[in-house]
C-alpha cells in the first residue's frame, strides 16, 4: 500500500515550495517530487526593450537571499553581449565580493539549519558565531560593492570605483582576525552535522554534478549547446502536480544534474562524498576557502588601478553569457544587446537546476528525512520560479497550465 | 529659543598660527577636525574640497590634517557634503565620519540618521556634525555673475569672500571690495527662502562669524559628542576661548539675525502655503512657537 506523504509549504528555506513523498508500509520514499510553487515574477519580461544598465539593477532584485549572484551574472552576461574586457582590478572586486557573500549566505543556511543539527547547550555558541562572519563579510560586500543587500556598485564594463587604500588595509585586517574565528565555526558545523547521525547514503543521487568553476565562475565552461529546458509535464509523472510547479526544468546533456558547493568540490577538486552530510561538509569547508580568497585578493589589490573600461552601450545582439557560481549553485544569466537596448534576458538560476535532483533524493529512506534531504539544498525559489515559454513565432503561450503574465 | 539648544557658546579661536592664517574666521572647524582626526575621535571627515574651477567645492573625504587644511575657508556656492558620506563609509571604509555641514545640511543629516532608508549602517558611523551657520548660498553661476558683473572683478583674482557687516566682501591681492548685501539678495537659491536655521541648530557644535570680532568665531556647543571633542581641544591648547559676554557684538546681533531669518522665511512659508506649493516645513498657523525650527 502506497501513501503519500505532503509538507507544503517547505520550511526553513527560502520561498515556497513542496514536497510530495510517496511511502510504503515502512514510511519509506518509493518516489520523491519536489517542486517550486512560488509565483513567477516575470523579471526577465520586464528587462527586455529596457537600457542595459538597468538589467544588473533589476536582477540584483529577483531574491533578496542571493543578490549578489545575480547583480554579478547581470553585468557579466552584459559585459560579454558588449564584448568589454573588464579591467583586472575590477574583476578582483567583484570576486571579493562574491567571496565574501558566499560566507554570508552559507552562515545564514548555518542558521537556517541549526534547529536539525545543533544542540540546545550549543545554540547560542552556533548563532553568535554566525552573526559575527555576517557582520565581517557583510562589511567587505558594503564596501566593496557599495552596498550589502542590493550593491550598486557592480557596473556594466567593471566597478563604480575602487576602493580607498585606508579602506583595503582595514578589510585585510578585519578579515584576518576572523579567519581564527571562521575556522573554528566551520569545525564546529562539521562536528555537529556529524553528530545528528544522519544515516549512510541519505540524500545521495547519482545526478551529475554542474558547476562552472571552483568558486567564481567561468562562462567558458558553460556549454549552451547541452542545456535543455522542458515543461514539468514532460518531468513530472504526475498531472497535478505538473500543473502546479512554477519553475521549468533544466536538463544538462538530458540529464537533471546538482548544482552548490559540493558539485564545485566534486568538479573542481577530489571532493568523492554524496549525499546530505557531504553537502553541509562542502558548504563549510566553502566558507574557508572564500575567506583566503579574499585575504589573497585584498593583499593584492592595487587601489589606484582603473575599475572601469570604455565601451559602446549600443550593442551587437551577441547573445552574451555570464556565469557566476552562486552559494546555491550556478547562476547564468544571457542577454543580447542591440540599438541600446536589451533584446532578449533570460537567467538560468541555481535552485532550477536542483528542483529536479532534489524530490529523487529523498528517495529509499524514511520520509521524515525528507525536510533535512531538501535542506541540505539550502534551496532558494522565489530566483527559480521560471518565465513561461512563449512561442516567437505565434506568440502563443505553449502550455496554457502555467501562469500568465 | 532662536538659537536651539546648546550647553554652552562662547568666543573661540584656533591657537595654532597657520591655521588662524588660512581659516575663514576663528578656524573652528579645520582645527576641531584636526585634533578629532590626531585623537582618533574621527578617521575622516567629509569637507568642501578644493577642484581646478576656483570657488567651486567639491565634497572631499579628508583623511589628513594636510586635506583638512586644504579645504578651509568658506566658499559661496554649494558642495553636496552629504552626498558623500556614503562613500566616506563604503568605498574609503571610514567607520567614525566627521562632516562639516551648513544647517539645512545638517537638518538632512539628522533626517537620514533617524530614518535610514538607503543608508544602511550609515547613521552610526557620523560621529561629528560640524555645523556652520548659514544666511543665504547662491549658485555658482548667481556668485560669478554677481562679483564679476557688481563688483566688476575677475572671479580668478578673489582670494577671499565673506559676509559680514551688512555686505559682501571680496579680497582680492591688492584690494578689498564689497557689495551691500540687499544686491546680493535675489542672487541666492530659492530654498533659502523658507530655511528657518541660521546658526546649524542640529549640529553637534556649530559656529559662525557673527557675534564675534574678526578672527575669532562663535561657537555653541550643542550635543554631548559635540562637547566631548571641543572640552578636550580646549584642554590639549588647541583652542582658546574668551566668554561671549567679553567680546563685541556678541550674542545680541545673532538673537537678531536669527530672528529676522525666522520671520521672514516664516513669512515665505506661509505664503507659499497659501497658494498651496509644496513647502518642507510647517505654516505658523500649524505650531506653537512660529519661529521653531520645525
Ligand atoms: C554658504 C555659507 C554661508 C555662510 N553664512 C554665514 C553667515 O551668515 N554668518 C556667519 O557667521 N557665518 C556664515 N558662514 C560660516 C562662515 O563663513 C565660516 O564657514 C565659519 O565661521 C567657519 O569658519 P572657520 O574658520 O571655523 O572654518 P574653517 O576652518 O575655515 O573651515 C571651513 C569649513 O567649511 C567647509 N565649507 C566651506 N564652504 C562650504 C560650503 N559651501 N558648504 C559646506 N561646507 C563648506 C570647508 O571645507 C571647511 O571645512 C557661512 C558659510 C557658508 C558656507
Ligand atoms: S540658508 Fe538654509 S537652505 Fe539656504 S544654504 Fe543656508 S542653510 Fe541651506
Amino acid at each position: 500500500m502506497s501513501e503519500r506523504v505532503v509538507i507544503s509549504p517547505t520550511s526553513r528555506q527560502e520561498g515556497h515550495a513542496e514536497l510530495v513523498m510517496e511511502v510504503d508500509d515502512e514510511g519509506i520514499v518509493t518516489k520523491g517530487r519536489y517542486f517550486s510553487i512560488t509565483p513567477v515574477r516575470g523579471l526577465e519580461k520586464m528587462l527586455t526593450g529596457k537600457a542595459p544598465e538597468s538589467a544588473p539593477v533589476y536582477a540584483q532584485r529577483i531574491c533578496g537571499v542571493c543578490p549578489i549572484p545575480h547583480t554579478l551574472a547581470s553585468a557579466e552576461a552584459m559585459d560579454d553581449s558588449l564584448g568589454i574586457e573588464i579591467p583586472k582590478a575590477a574583476r578582483q572586486l567583484r570576486e571579493l565580493t562574491l567571496a565574501a557573500h558566499h560566507i554570508n549566505s552559507h552562515a545564514i543556511h548555518q542558521f537556517l539549519i541549526a534547529p536539525d543539527v545543533v544542540p540546545d547547550d550549543l545554540m547560542v555558541t552556533a548563532i553568535n558565531s554566525v552573526s559575527e562572519i555576517r557582520k565581517t563579510v557583510q562589511m567587505v560586500v558594503d564596501i566593496v560593492a557599495g552596498e550589502g543587500i542590493h550593491p550598486s556598485d557592480i557596473r556594466i564594463g567593471g566597478m563604480a570605483s575602487n576602493i580607498s587604500e585606508v579602506a583595503r588595509k582595514r578589510l585585510y585586517a578585519r578579515c584576518k582576525q576572523l579567519k581564527p574565528k571562521l575556522d573554528a565555526h566551520v569545525e564546529l558545523i562539521i562536528g555537529l552535522v556529524a553528530d545528528k547521525g544522519f544515516p549512510e547514503g541519505l540524500g545521495v543521487t547519482n545526478a551529475p554534478t554542474l558547476a562552472t568553476d571552483i568558486l567564481y565562475g567561468n562562462r567558458e565552461n558553460f556549454d549552451l549547446d547541452r542545456f535543455t529546458e522542458i515543461m514539468p509535464e514532460s518531468w513530472f509523472d504526475d498531472p497535478e502536480i505538473a500543473k502546479r510547479a512554477c519553475s521549468t526544468v533544466p536538463l544538462y546533456d538530458g540529464r537533471n544534474v546538482e548544482v552548490g558547493p559540493r558539485a564545485r568540490l566534486a568538479t573542481y577538486g577530489d571532493f568523492k562524498e554524496r549525499g546530505v552530510v557531504a553537502q553541509h561538509v562542502a558548504r563549510a569547508l566553502e566558507m574557508k576557502t572564500a575567506l583566503s580568497k579574499i585575504i589573497d585578493t585584498l593583499a593584492e589589490l592595487d587601489t589606484s588601478a582603473p575599475v572601469m573600461a570604455d565601451f559602446d552601450i549600443r550593442g551587437t545582439n551577441k547573445l552574451g553569457v555570464g556565469a557566476i557560481e552562486g552559494p546555491r549553485g550556478m547562476d547564468v544569466h544571457m542577454a543580447q544587446v542591440a540599438n541600446g537596448k536589451t533584446q532578449f534576458y533570460s537567467c538560468l538560476v541555481p535552485t532550477t537546476w536542483n528542483i529536479p535532483t532534489m524530490g529523487i533524493a529523498t528517495e529509499g529512506f524514511h520520509h521524515e528525512f525528507g525536510p533535512h534531504v531538501i535542506r541540505a539544498y539550502d534551496p532558494c525559489l522565489s530566483c527559480a520560479t521560471h518565465m513561461i515559454v512563449i512561442d516567437d513565432e505565434d506568440r502563443s503561450i505553449l502550455k496554457d497550465e502555467m501562469v500568465r503574465i | 529659543m532662536v538659537l536651539g539648544t546648546y550647553k554652552e557658546v562662547v568666543a573661540a579661536r584656533s591657537t595654532d598660527k597657520q591655521i588662524q592664517k588660512i581659516a575663514q574666521d576663528g578656524g573652528i572647524v579645520s582645527g576641531l577636525f584636526c585634533y578629532a582626526l590626531d585623537e582618533g575621535l574621527i578617521d575622516g571627515a567629509v569637507v568642501a574640497g578644493p577642484t581646478d574651477v576656483m570657488w567651486k567645492p567639491e565634497p572631499m573625504v579628508a583623511m589628513s590634517s594636510d586635506e583638512i587644511l586644504a579645504a578651509a575657508g568658506t566658499k559661496y556656492t554649494f558642495s553636496p557634503n552629504v552626498w558623500m558620506l556614503k562613500q566616506a563609509v563604503r568605498q574609503y571604509g571610514l567607520e567614525k565620519v566627521g562632516t562639516v555641514a551648513i544647517p539645512c545640511q545638517s537638518m538632512g543629516i539628522r533626517k537620514m540618521q533617524s530614518y535610514p532608508f538607503g543608508v544602511r549602517f550609515l547613521a552610526d558611523k557620523i560621529a561629528l556634525t560640524l555645523g556652520i551657520f548659514c544666511m543665504e548660498n547662491f549658485p555658482y553661476e548667481s556668485l560669478r555673475t554677481f562679483i564679476s558683473e557688481k563688483a566688476g572683478v575677475d572671479f580668478d583674482l578673489v582670494e577671499k569672500m565673506d559676509i559680514g557687516k551688512g555686505k559682501f566682501w571680496i579680497e582680492t591681492a591688492d584690494q578689498t571690495l564689497t557689495i551691500p548685501l540687499k544686491e546680493t539678495h535675489g542672487y541666492e537659491q530659492n530654498g533659502c527662502k523658507v530655511c528657518l536655521d541660521y546658526v546649524c541648530e542640529l549640529a553637534d557644535v556649530s559656529t559662525g562669524s557673527v557675534g564675534t570680532p574678526d578672527g575669532w568665531s562663535t561657537v555653541f556647543v550643542r550635543t554631548d559628542a559635540g562637547e566631548t571633542v571641543f572640552k578636550q581641544a580646549v584642554e590639549a591648547g588647541l583652542i582658546e576661548t574668551k566668554s561671549m559676554d567679553d567680546v563685541k557684538p556678541g550674542l545680541g546681533l545673532l538673537e537678531k539675525l536669527a530672528t529676522d531669518k525666522k520671520t521672514k522665511a516664516m513669512k515665505v512659508i506661509d505664503e507659499r502655503k497659501a497658494m498651496g506649493l509644496p513647502v518642507p516645513y510647517k505654516g505658523s498657523s500649524e505650531k506653537e512657537d512660529p519661529l521653531a525650527n520645525i
